[in-house]
């Protein structure tokens, strides 16, 4: 708490460009490039531009706590990647979905004038 | 001390066979991990399934705590192991296999003695603690929530995240940090903010972490966003629909004149461009009209609509239902 009063400015990560690379992404992520490799292999994470040559990939930062959540999944569900694949797809879809509805009920409440 | 009923978290009966233990464990765990669950408490209850799986999943360990719930309890819940109470099934060299030990309770300490001795293996994939060994701090991912205001117009606000740092034994132990920081203008749902340094602490000389904080956006009571727009429901009585106005609309953290073309009906929009989220591109504020009827009507007005009711004898509001 000893900061508590310090205010701290930010960067703002994902406007000035900032990414990382295949090597960051794995130091970050306390992995291996081969489960990377492998996660973009499945479509769980994406470079953001496609390249075949993986030293040549640059992941934002969705990218690396998606790798994290990917991590946590396998590890505490003993998932394999086709599952992990298909969960973090359906995560993200109940995800939009309850934000959709969350927003639709918002609409509605408007529209009614409460 | 509080005694931890491990049969009650994994809802299974005392005589329970491993199998059942290990089928309540993983439909529990699938429906409390953090990343699934939206449940407020699914984090600790998570944690909770994970030490009452590592104890109840082996028949060693099994047995002590069986021993201990029978002798160990006090009637108003507290707990005491007994005097020169030691696990034979310790945790001194085995790492932990489903869960995240570093997390577990005072009580599977006290009993089992798990963090002292397990120090920090399970958990990542990386393996264990090694000592003369450079290790970067862990990132630390959090979430803030702000008003459309303060997303528009930039604002200092407090951040808390926990981080795991190890204390002077070599123990994980998770800390609570609150932050101050300055959250720029313009700021969108689902950007990310860093902040370097501000994870956890690095292990042998290394870096610290990042605090990475995702931008969410809590709910407004007039306004709402689409991307870069910002849409608003503005309401008109039937004559400004019908003849055209000029109303005053909000805009975020302003307001406007708009031009109300004759002719209206509900449900038209308006496109005010540029008036959306700022930025390179801005986005456009985008105005819904809707028509709103007084509440009561005075005798004039009354002669007035029976008027209007005879001039629109053809209109037939009802036209879509078909009837």
């Amino acid at each position: 708490m000893n900061k508590q009063d310090h205010i701290l400015t930010v960067e703002v990560f994902d406007q000035d460009g900032s990414t990382f690379t295949l090597r960051e992404i794995c130091e970050r992520g306390e992995c291996h490039a081969e489960f990377v490799i492998k996660l973009v292999d499945y479509g769980i994470i994406a470079p953001l531009e496609d390249s075949p040559e993986a030293r040549q990939w640059q992941f934002d930062v969705a990218a690396l706590n998606r790798l994290r959540k990917a991590q946590r999944l396998q590890r505490d569900l003993k998932m394999n990647l086709p599952g992990l694949a298909m969960s973090l797809e359906l995560l993200d879809e109940v995800e939009e979905m309850r934000r959709e509805v969350a927003r639709l009920n918002h609409r509605i409440r408007q529209l009614m004038g409460e | 001390m509080d005694f931890k009923d491990y049969y009650a978290v994994l809802g299974v009966s005392e005589s329970a066979s491993s199998e059942e233990i290990k089928k309540a464990y993983r439909k529990l765990a699938r429906k409390y991990h953090p990343d699934v669950s939206k449940e407020k408490d699914a984090d600790t209850r998570f944690k909770d399934l994970g030490e009452a799986y590592e104890v109840l999943k082996d028949p060693e360990k099994r047995a002590e705590y069986d021993q201990l719930r029978k002798y160990g309890a006090k009637a108003d819940g507290s707990f005491e192991p007994p005097p020169g109470w030691q696990s034979a099934s310790g945790f001194g060299g085995g790492g932990y296999t489903e869960a995240d030990a570093r997390q577990f309770s005072d009580f599977f300490e006290e009993i089992f003695g798990g963090r002292r001795r397990g120090g920090f293996s399970g958990g990542s994939d990386s393996g264990g603690f090694r000592q003369n060994m450079k290790i970067r701090g862990e990132d630390v991912h959090a979430r803030i929530a702000l008003f459309l205001e303060e997303a528009f117009h930039g604002c200092d606000k407090q951040v808390s995240f926990t981080v795991h740092e190890a204390d002077p034994h070599g123990r994980v132990i998770p800390r609570q940090k609150t932050l101050k920081v300055k959250i720029p203008a313009g700021m969108r749902e689902g950007q990310h903010i860093r902040l370097k340094g501000q994870g956890a602490p690095g292990i042998g000389g290394g870096e610290p972490g990042d605090l990475f904080i995702e931008v969410e956006f809590a709910p407004h009571p007039h306004f709402t966003i689409e991307g870069r727009d910002v849409m608003v429901t503005v309401p008109v009585a039937p004559w400004e629909a019908a003849l055209g106005a000029t109303v005053t609309v909000p805009t975020v953290g302003s307001k406007v004149n708009v031009k109300v073309p004759k002719g209206s009906t509900s449900g038209r929009k308006l496109r005010l461009k540029g008036k959306g989220f700022p930025g390179k591109h801005p986005g456009d504020q985008i105005v819904v009209l809707q028509v709103a009827m007084p509440e009561k009507h005075s005798p004039e007005a009354e002669k007035l609509y029976a008027q209007l009711a005879e001039a629109e004898k053809n209109f037939n509001p009802r036209s879509r239902l078909h009837v």
